[in-house]
Formats: structure tokens, C-alpha cells, sequence
């Protein structure tokens, strides 16, 4: 039983993890339409740069905060490749968003090297009847919940966030109201980015990164957006956590190593089995 | 089939140079030569894919695995070695055709995902399995014998790279000039005209699918006797962006696209890894030039060659257009038919 | 209000408008009308900047509100935040006079747009674009798909804010009948070209427009 709870733990934490990186996948692919290849990148480069700045001697917190900061810029960086030149198609996007991801791996690589980094979160646990619970995990799990309160709050309260589900909603309408998609893109990849940067910041201390790492978060990330049908990103979190705390199982009960793996193909059975059924309710309509 | 002597001429002409630079070319350009030789064949297969059949496959390393460790695999295990050579494309072809019956049916950036997690699942499971020798791979690849002749040296293996990429040329070309060939370029303008035209859209997607793997597979097996050795690492995801890139340079769905695209790419990053191992560059100086390379000049192709990546993808996307879901100036029922015709290509940003 | 001048646009190597001019002045109600694939969405869609024109020139005095064919709402979101964005660019947000003048949204406001019936719809549509506070509202094919009651009651609120407010009015239509109705004056459009335009009243009884566009449809079905 206690074996249970732990992966179950384990799971909830990681799979926090992968609610944020599918929630910036989420909004920047509600606003432009673009699947930001990228995504995992934003948590590798904060993760880096929290590494680096914690090294120079700033004081958790504000390392943190420097690297999401970094990671929202990165973000509008992304977007500007994407979307700023007009005409281009989301499809021409999709690649050029993968194109940056590979420009990173090459910036990363000068900046910091080729090997894995890590840095020390909260150490120690919390004991919860008779089981452990390492206080990184609750810090994950509590940030995760948090930023997710705000993002509810962000799209339901605010105009700016009306106005960013509207370009979602309806892109047309959206410029004959005067409001500029590129600009509102361009907030989506900011705001994409930072959530990526959370992720990165939070995760780092768990398990080391290196610039290859934003593949399997990326893959997470998109699988959980999908599990959560790439509608609200407040979906995200219920997508991650059920990825989460199933690889978690699979690792612990199964083997590690085919955890991702079953990420993957559980993905893809449901866009096989989602694009069946629309093909099979298209043809009903013919 | 007709084939005309006009027609014959490029194919007869490549065949030549692509021998003639096997013979002449120097020990340590030669091997360049046959990785080069090998990539350049597995992107006509995905130029194919990508420019006619209209599918994008960010697994396509995937395919050129499979084929080099099945090669391997059946060479380790006694089977006549040219045997296993033969077998090689047809492996991962029938990879290719399996998973491709339950996926094809995704589009645009799913499909996209789709095949980038076949490559990821497939790494994961050479990793893991004790038969594929695991992370370390298989050693001691015996040298390719086919009638008494061994390929022993690295020229040896130039001529055959060579060739298989003449052979590959030859069948892409023969594959366009046909008729299902006209009936893929069909499919490629747009997959509704061709479905409603009688066009069996699916299989022909399946085929050409399974057909690039297979070109992938036999690049792959030769690979696996050059090098007489094989590990996952020696294909990773990078691999599958490399042929995407070197055939969204050269320009879609034209072999001549795909061996130019090849040529540029792998010999321009070539050339910077060659500056940046001289001495006092650091010893990652060479990745990093090489992705900064492919970034460039896969950002550029996409966003700046006309008619390129971005022509080929936007008419592929989501091909029942929803109308409240598009950024068109007028709804499809109650608009012009020529300004809805135009715009619905111009799903763009502005 | 509005002056167009020798208007062309194209899409790639199709002629959408060629050469068009045409003319709105503050306070009045004007008419667009012409069959489908004519021109007139491709007109209000340069207007708003939508669509690049390739040549001519447009000046616009004052806010041009575009309330586009279809409705295009934003259905995820409520009435009431529909009709808030409509603001973006300007006016108070603050929706109430929309449904003091279009009261059968009032008890709607938390509804989902999508939700709504297609009167209703429309209504939002064109209290969107009220919101902020236009000079001149440019409709869009405001008939299409609606009951002719519900028509008469918008057009009635439309009537109303033009002489109450002076708000100038563009309308656009496939509905020659009630557009010539409710205008003073009008432009025939055909396959991107004026081909005729006068007084309202003279153009009803123009026998070339009586012949290809009163015996028309009057509400196009979708």
C-alpha cells in the first residue's frame, strides 16, 4: 500500500509537471493555432538559467523568478519566428517553432554544456501517515495548483484574457474588433513561455536536464493537452495529473523505462480513435 | 510504364557522376560520400511523402533504424548476408505499412506528432530489448558477401551507396511517371478532388508511406555493413529533422529537390564540423554549429522558400474546413466561389 | 463619412473589385446590394483592413463598425462578454444601453453566444458593434437566415439609432427589397463593379434592378 501511495505521490508531482508545459502548448495553440514544438525547450532554458543564477549566488525565489522571466522572453522570441511574418500558415509555423527548439539545443550547448544540470530545491520530506512526502513534490503540486487558480481567473476575469480567448475563439471577429491577433499571439507565447519556465524551475531539482530534455517534456506536455482535448487550459491539469500518476504506476509496477513510451501510445490511440470517429461523423453526413 | 529516351538521360547521367565520384574521391572523403549518398536516399523518400502524398514525417530515422537492425540483426544470425541486405526495406516497409493503417488517418501537426512518437517508441524499444543488444547495440556486423565478392573497403561500400541511391532515384521517378504516380500528384492539389474522383485515397497514402520506409530501410541495412556496428544512438530524433530539413531546402516532392536539398546540407554542415574540430575550438563546437545550421536554414526554407514547406503543408491541413473556424473574410455558403476558392488556401495569419 | 475611390482588390490573380467608389456621408443610410460572389463582403472587409487593396484609396472619418455576414460571434463566451470586446478599441465597456435597446439579451447575458437562436445572434452581433461607438455601422447580410419579424425589429432599432444618434448606416445585402426599403440611397454592385446607384427610391423603380435583384430571393438559406 505504501508503495502505491508513493508512486501515486510521485505521479501527482510529475504529472504537475506536465500540466504546465501542456498548458502553454494549450493557450499558444487556443490563440494562433500553432502547436509550439518548442515548448519543452522554455522549461530546459529556465532550468539552466535557475542553475546558473543560483550559482552566482542569488537567493531561491528570485532565481527562479529571473529564469521564468527568461523563459516568458524565449517565448516571444518563439512567437516572433511563428507568427510575426505575415502569411504564414500554422503548419509553417508548427515547423518553425521546431526549428527554434533546434536553434536552442545549439545556444544551450554554448551556454552551458552538453552534460545534465541540476540544482537542489527543498530537501527534506514531510511525513504523512507513515509515508514520506519529499516537500519538492508538495512545493510542485502547490505552485502547479496555484498558477492554475490564475489562470482561471486570468480567462474568465479579465478583458485582456477575454480578449486572448477570443482571438482563440474566433480570429476574424477578433480584428474587426480592433483587436491585433499578432499582438494577442505574441502575449499567448509569452505567457506560454512562462508556464514552460515554471515547469522547468520546479522539475529541474527532481531530475536533472540537459538540452535534450525538452523532447520527453514536450511529448508529456502535448500528450496530457491532448488527453485534455486542447480546449481550457485548466483541462491541462486534469490531463497532466491522469499522465502523471499513470506513468507513475507503470514505472513502479512495470518497468521505468517503457513509461514514456506508454505516454506516447496512449496518445495516440486517442487522436486515432478521435480521428475515426470524426471521419466516421463526416461520412454519416454525406 | 513508357519511358522515353529523353527521360532516361538525367537518370543515366546520375548514375554516371555518382559512380564515377565513388572511383575517384580519396579514402577520407569517400566515407562523407557514403553517409551522404545514404541520407540523400532516404530524403527522396521523404520528399515523396512530403511534396505528392502530402503526409510529415518527423520519424522517418525511424524507418532507416529498422532497416539497419534488421539487417544486422539476420547477418549476426547466420542468414546469408546479401540476404539481409534484401530483407532490410522490406522490414521497414511493412513497419511502415502496419502502423501506417491506423495513423495515416491523423493530419497535419497530429500526424506529425504521431510519427515523431513512432520514432521515439522505437528507440525505446531497441533500448530495451536484450535481442537488439540494448543500449550498447550490435557489434561485429560481418561485412557484406554477395558471390564471392566481400565489401571490404570503404570504396567497396561507396559504390554501393551510390548505386542503391541511383536505384532509389529511378524508382521515385518511375513511381511519379506512372499512373498511380498521376493519381498521387492528385491527391497532393487536394485529397477531397482525388477521394471524389474515385481515387483510393488511403491506400495510395499507404503506399507512398511505406514506400519511403522502405528507401529508408535499405539506406539503413547498408548502413549497418559500412559501419559494422549499431546502437539507438546512432539514430535520434535529430536524424528524422535532418532529411525534413534537407528536403524542405531543396524543394518538395522533386527528387532532384532531394539530392540537392541533401548535398547542401549535409556538405555545408560537414564543412563547419571539419572548422570546428580544428584545434582551440571546443570539442562541442560541432553540434552546436551543426544545429545552429539546421535551425537557419529550416526556419528559412519554411518561412521564405515559396512554394515550399509552407505551400505543401497548408494544403494539407484540416481539409473540411470548418467555416466559423477559419480566418476567411466571408463564410463558405453565402460567399464569392473565386474569393472563397483563393482565400480558403490563405488560412494565413493576415 | 466613408470615401472610396476607384477601389480594386485582389485575391492572388482574382478580380474582387475593380475600380470601385462609393460614398457615405455622416447620418445617412445607404444600400449596397448585388448578388452573391459580387464583391460586397470583399468592399466592407477593405474597409475594416482586413483585405489589402491593390489600388485606390479609402478615407474613413470618424469609427467604422463592421458587423460581418454570419454573425461571427464568439461562441465559448457569453453574450455579455461578446458584446464587451466589442469595445476594444474604444467606448465604455459597460454594456448596459445595449440591452436597454435590444432587451430581449438582458435575460441572456451569461449565455454562451453559441447558445443563442440565430435573431438573437444577430442581435449581439450588431450590439457588439455598437459597443463602440461607431460613427457608422456597416451590416453585413443582416437578413440572412432570419425570420422576417426578427429582421423587421432590427431593422426598426437600426432606424431608430440612425435618427436618434446619427449613426450612418451601410447596409449590405442580397435582400435588394428591404435594403432599398430602409435606405435613402444605393449602389448596385455586380462582379466588382458599380452598376448603378442613385436615390433608393429611383432605383426601386429602375426596371434593370426590379428584373435581377427584387424577384431574387429576399432571405438567402444557408
Amino acid at each position: 500500500m505504501s508503495a502505491f501511495i508513493s508512486y501515486l505521490v510521485h505521479g501527482i508531482s510529475v504529472g504537475c509537471g506536465f500540466a504546465l508545459v501542456a498548458s502553454g502548448i494549450i493557450i499558444i495553440y487556443r490563440v494562433t493555432r500553432v502547436v509550439n514544438l518548442a515548448q519543452g525547450m522554455f522549461s530546459v532554458v529556465a532550468g539552466f538559467a535557475a542553475a546558473t543564477l543560483l550559482g552566482v549566488g542569488l537567493p531561491h525565489g528570485l532565481a527562479e523568478l529571473g529564469a521564468i522571466g527568461l523563459a516568458a522572453a524565449v517565448g516571444v522570441a518563439t512567437g516572433c519566428v511563428a507568427i510575426a511574418k505575415p502569411g504564414t500558415s500554422p503548419q509553417a509555423s508548427l515547423i518553425a517553432t521546431l526549428g527554434v527548439g533546434i536553434f536552442a539545443y545549439a545556444v544551450e550547448i554554448l551556454g552551458w554544456g552538453d552534460q545534465p544540470r541540476s540544482f537542489s530545491g527543498l530537501s527534506g520530506a514531510y511525513e504523512f501517515w507513515g509515508i514520506d512526502v519529499p516537500k519538492q513534490y508538495l512545493l510542485v503540486t502547490l505552485v502547479t495548483f496555484v498558477v492554475f487558480g490564475g489562470l482561471e481567473a486570468f480567462f474568465e476575469r479579465t478583458y485582456t484574457g477575454k480578449a486572448l480567448s477570443a482571438c482563440a475563439s474566433n480570429p476574424y471577429a477578433a480584428r474587426l474588433q480592433g483587436i491585433g491577433v499578432l499582438r494577442m499571439g505574441l502575449y499567448g507565447f509569452a505567457l506560454g513561455g512562462a508556464l514552460g519556465g515554471v515547469a522547468g524551475v520546479l522539475l529541474t531539482p527532481l531530475q536533472p536536464i540537459s538540452y535534450d530534455s525538452d523532447v520527453s517534456l514536450f511529448v508529456n506536455g502535448f500528450a496530457s493537452a491532448i488527453l485534455a482535448g486542447l480546449k481550457r487550459p485548466v483541462l491541462g491539469l486534469v490531463g497532466g495529473l491522469v499522465l502523471g500518476i499513470a506513468e507513475s504506476m507503470v514505472a513502479g509496477y512495470a518497468k521505468a523505462s517503457y513509461q514514456s513510451s506508454l505516454a506516447l501510445l496512449l496518445t495516440l490511440a486517442i487522436l486515432v480513435a478521435q480521428a475515426t470517429r470524426r471521419e466516421a461523423l463526416h461520412a454519416v453526413e454525406e | 510504364m513508357t519511358r522515353s529516351v529523353a527521360s532516361a538521360w538525367p537518370i543515366a547521367a546520375l548514375a554516371v557522376a555518382a559512380l564515377a565520384t565513388a572511383a575517384m574521391l580519396d579514402e577520407s572523403a569517400l566515407s562523407v560520400y557514403v553517409l551522404l549518398t545514404l541520407t540523400a536516399s532516404v530524403t527522396v523518400g521523404v520528399t515523396l511523402l512530403m511534396g505528392h502524398a502530402g503526409q510529415v514525417s518527423l520519424g522517418h530515422g525511424a524507418f532507416y533504424a529498422a532497416g539497419a537492425y534488421a539487417a544486422g540483426l539476420l547477418a549476426k544470425h547466420g542468414f546469408p548476408t546479401w540476404g539481409a541486405l534484401l530483407v532490410a526495406p522490406i522490414a521497414a516497409a511493412g513497419i511502415a505499412a502496419a502502423v501506417g493503417i491506423p495513423l495515416l488517418i491523423l493530419r497535419g501537426h497530429h500526424l506529425a506528432f504521431a510519427t515523431l512518437a513512432l520514432h521515439l517508441i522505437f528507440l525505446s524499444l531497441i533500448s530495451e530489448l536484450s535481442i537488439t543488444g540494448g543500449d550498447v547495440g550490435l557489434q561485429a556486423i560481418p561485412s557484406l558477401a554477395f558471390a564471392g565478392i566481400t565489401f571490404g573497403s570503404v570504396r567497396d561500400y561507396a559504390y554501393l551507396s551510390a548505386s542503391a541511391l541511383v536505384l532509389i532515384v529511378l524508382l521515385a521517378q518511375n513511381l511519379l511517371a506512372s499512373r498511380p504516380g498521376r493519381a498521387l500528384r492528385a491527391l497532393s492539389s487536394s485529397e477531397v478532388a482525388a477521394a471524389s474522383s474515385g481515387i483510393a485515397v488511403g491506400h495510395y497514402k499507404l503506399a507512398v508511406f511505406a514506400l519511403s520506409a522502405g528507401f529508408a530501410g535499405l539506406a539503413g541495412g547498408i548502413y549497418a555493413f559500412y559501419m559494422g556496428y549499431l546502437a539507438p544512438g546512432s539514430f535520434p530524433v535529430v536524424l528524422s529533422i535532418e532529411y525534413i530539413v534537407m528536403a524542405a531546402v531543396g524543394g518538395l516532392g522533386k527528387v532532384s529537390g532531394a539530392l540537392a536539398g541533401s548535398a547542401l546540407v549535409f556538405l555545408l554542415v560537414h564543412g563547419l564540423s571539419r572548422i570546428a574540430t580544428l584545434s582551440g575550438m571546443p570539442g562541442t563546437a560541432p553540434i552546436i554549429l551543426s544545429y545552429a545550421v539546421y535551425a537557419v536554414l529550416l526556419i528559412g526554407a519554411v518561412l521564405f522558400l515559396p512554394g515550399g514547406l509552407v505551400a505543401f503543408i497548408a494544403a494539407r491541413r484540416n481539409l473540411r474546413a470548418r467555416p466559423e473556424r477559419t480566418v476567411q473574410p466571408s463564410t463558405p455558403a453565402a460567399s464569392d466561389s473565386a474569393s472563397s476558392a483563393v482565400a480558403s488556401k490563405r488560412g494565413s495569419y493576415s | 463619412m466613408i470615401h472610396v475611390e476607384s477601389l480594386c482588390v485582389q485575391y492572388g490573380t482574382a478580380v474582387a473589385l475593380d475600380g470601385v467608389s462609393l460614398n457615405v456621408q455622416a447620418g445617412e443610410k445607404v444600400a449596397l446590394i448585388g448578388a452573391n460572389g459580387a464583391g460586397k463582403s470583399t468592399l466592407l472587409n477593405a474597409l475594416s483592413g482586413i483585405v489589402a487593396r491593390k489600388s485606390g484609396t479609402i478615407r474613413i472619418d470618424g469609427r467604422l463598425a463592421h458587423v460581418p455576414e454570419g454573425r461571427q460571434l464568439f461562441p465559448e463566451l457569453s453574450v455579455d462578454d461578446n458584446l464587451r470586446l466589442g469595445a476594444f478599441r474604444g467606448g465604455d465597456r459597460n454594456p448596459d444601453w445595449i440591452y436597454q435597446l435590444l432587451p430581449e439579451l438582458a435575460p441572456r447575458r451569461r449565455q454562451r453566444a453559441g447558445s443563442l437562436s440565430g435573431g438573437q445572434q444577430q442581435m449581439v452581433a450588431i450590439g457588439r458593434g455598437l459597443m463602440s461607438q461607431p460613427d457608422v455601422l456597416a451590416i453585413d447580410e443582416m437578413s440572412l437566415g432570419l425570420a422576417p419579424i426578427v429582421v423587421q425589429r432590427l431593422a426598426a432599432q437600426l432606424i431608430r439609432l440612425n435618427a436618434e444618434r446619427g449613426l450612418a448606416l451601410l447596409l449590405v445585402e442580397q435582400s435588394a427589397r428591404l435594403a432599398l426599403s430602409l435606405c435613402d440611397r444605393a449602389y448596385v454592385l455586380e462582379t466588382g463593379r458599380v452598376v448603378a446607384q442613385g436615390p433608393a427610391a429611383e432605383l426601386r423603380d429602375s426596371s434593370f434592378v426590379e428584373r435581377a435583384y427584387l424577384g431574387g430571393p429576399v432571405e438567402g438559406a444557408s
